[in-house]
């Protein structure tokens, strides 16, 4: 920010007034650089922002030429719609596990390839970092397999260990957390590795002073390094929820809603009521709520992003 | 180190060795749940049939057999996905990275009217969930007549404004010194932004290309609304479909769902730096 305002100060000076024949020539100049950006920018993204505002209060599916206008007619189906409902709690569920879970564990493993005792860090950042390079659709087909009930290889290990089997994606109790198990392994290494650099990037000489007044590991790690690490794990909250709320690929791959509704998600929603059942200012209107409930959670991103 | 040192060494280390143990075993248990999967999968995109649904189920199958490589090569269009999948990674890759650095080397350099409105403006709209313009995003590329096409899945995706944001912030770092001197030496403007911004933004260039790379990789959304015709599908959309018609014949499923993450994997292992800092840009996971 302060280059950028100290360069803005010598290239007007250099260039005389504000309104002359140089300033505008520098502003067309500057123009020029961010046209193709910003022509696209206002098609596929400022455009539709407003167009879906618009979509949320007619009714009509993709194809219609003609979509009569019916308010806020599709806002209140919505609070009388079962569907809906059961979408927003599973949302809600969903997310409200998932993140404190992946933030917990994420910081566990954190502290533990953080050891002192641990050598080749890098190594073990490659090895967590391995499930977010594929695809949601592969993760699910890889996951599908292993949840599969009989001879799934998570079935047989478990039982092993004497657990009962579970139908991990087709018993309507299960199946949203046979989904988030697969969400879990496949994200889980993003927060860990924010957490690792957090770690390391705690003097040294802090943690030493508190072990000198007499505090064991736990309390160093909980009175010294976790509040150290307090704005990363905020992000993570921050990130991991904007995640959360929009879960769609796994859910769409794996079992596309079911069973009976069990992992109907807000963007499932969105998704089939546009593409599928032609309800088209349903799903804008769904994608007006879920944007009113993304929007405060991801003001603390672009505050995170802006402050950098 | 004399005699007493190294026995006190050697002490600490026995005394530390308990702790070693279960920290490596905890490691040990950590590298199977995050790598098992894929080695998993890598295994079993060599089983047969019926080896398959065997329980116990095999970790390494008694028989390895290419069938299940050989049916999605010759019987399905999976070299075309394939094709598909890195032309519209790539072309998108380029195009962003493109597009980006000439916008956001106005805003770390240039006073233009508007640039600070601008710039909250595009800032804000990372507020925006995807699928609240899934929508109209998709009437207008179909007003286009875009829909079906690799243009439909290429030009919406490449104003990319993390992209911008990335890129902006590092070009800001760029000394003055050097844009005035090339200047002087009767650069033009473009010239300016080509011979020497471009060159030494070639980290943060790096890092945003794996970004929009690995997210167009992997992207499901997009291909799964604009594509009908299946010669066009990329990888992800693919390996959705087999789930729908291939439901029980997992040995399939796994060596498609194995040759579409190798790609990135051997990239990984190469550029793991820039995988690194991308993951900040809180991009990576679409």
């Amino acid at each position: 920010m302060t280059t950028s305002s100290r360069a803005s100060q010598t290239t007007q000076g250099q260039s005389g007034p504000l309104w002359g024949r140089a300033a505008v020539r520098r502003n067309l100049n500057a123009y020029a650089f961010i046209l193709p950006f910003m022509v696209l920018f206002v098609v596929f993204n400022i455009g539709p922002f407003f167009w879906a505002l618009w979509l949320s209060l007619l009714r009509g599916d993709l194809v219609d030429q003609v979509k009569p206008f019916v308010g806020v007619q599709n806002y209140v189906s919505l609070t009388t719609d079962s569907i809906t409902l059961k979408v927003f709690l599973n949302s809600l569920q969903y997310t409200v596990s998932v993140v404190p879970i992946a933030v917990v564990t994420a910081l566990a493993l954190a502290f533990l390839i953080g050891n002192k005792l641990v050598r080749f860090k890098d190594f073990y950042r490659a090895v967590v970092f391995f499930p977010l390079l594929a695809s949601a659709a592969a993760t699910a087909q890889i996951w599908s397999y292993i949840l599969a009930p009989r001879y799934g290889v998570l079935t047989y290990l478990l039982g092993l260990l004497g657990v009962p089997e579970i139908y991990w994606l087709s018993d309507p109790d299960w199946a949203l957390y046979g989904i988030l198990l697969v969400e879990w392994w496949r994200g889980i290494g993003f927060h860990i590795i924010l957490f690792l650099a957090a770690m390391l990037g705690v003097p040294e000489e802090l943690r030493e002073a508190a072990r000198i007044d007499g505090a064991n590991a736990w309390q160093v790690a909980t009175r010294v390094t976790i509040p150290l690490m307090r704005p990363v794990i905020l992000f993570s909250v921050v990130m991991g929820t904007i995640w959360a709320f929009q879960l769609f690929d796994t859910v769409f791959v794996l079992t596309n809603g079911g069973p009976v509704h069990a992992t109907a998600t807000i963007v499932w929603y969105i998704y089939n009521h546009a593409f599928r059942y032609g309800q088209v200012g349903m799903a804008a209107a769904m994608g007006v709520v879920l944007l009113l409930i993304i929007m405060p959670i991801s003001y603390v991103q672009m505050k995170v992003l802006g402050e950098r | 180190m004399t005699q007493i040192d190294l026995r006190r060494d050697w002490r600490r280390r026995l005394r530390l060795l308990p702790q070693a143990v279960v920290v490596y075993a905890l490691l040990a248990i950590l590298v199977i749940i995050m790598l098992g999967p894929y080695l998993y999968i890598f295994s079993s995109s060599f089983k047969e049939t019926y080896t398959l649904i065997s329980i116990p189920p095999q970790i390494i199958p008694e028989q390895l057999v290419w069938d299940n490589y050989t049916y999605i090569l010759s019987e399905l269009p999976f070299s075309l996905w394939f094709f598909n999948t890195i032309l519209v990674a790539v072309l998108v890759t380029v195009g962003t990275v493109l597009i980006d650095a000439l916008a956001a080397y106005a805003f770390a350099k240039k006073e233009f009217w508007g640039r600070d409105v601008l710039f909250g403006l595009m800032l804000a709209t990372i507020m925006i969930p995807g699928a609240l313009l899934l929508i109209p995003a998709f009437l207008i590329t179909n007003w286009l007549g875009l829909l079906n096409s690799y243009g439909g899945l290429i030009i919406p995706a490449l104003a990319n404004v993390l992209g911008v944001f990335l890129l902006r912030q590092f070009m800001q770092t760029i000394p003055e010194e050097l844009e005035h001197a090339a200047r002087i030496d009767g650069c033009t403007d473009f010239g300016v932004f080509w011979r020497i911004i471009l060159p030494l933004s070639a980290p943060a260039l790096a890092t945003l290309s794996i970004v929009v790379f690995t997210s167009q990789w992997n992207n499901l959304v997009w291909p799964l609304v604009v594509l009908n015709d299946k010669d066009l599908y990329t990888l992800p959309l693919g390996l959705a479909l087999l789930r729908s018609e291939f439901q029980v014949n997992y040995g399939i499923t796994s060596a498609a769902a194995f040759l579409s993450v190798v790609p990135l994997l051997i990239v990984f292992l190469f550029l793991q730096r820039y995988f690194l800092e991308g993951l900040t840009v809180g991009a990576v996971k679409g």
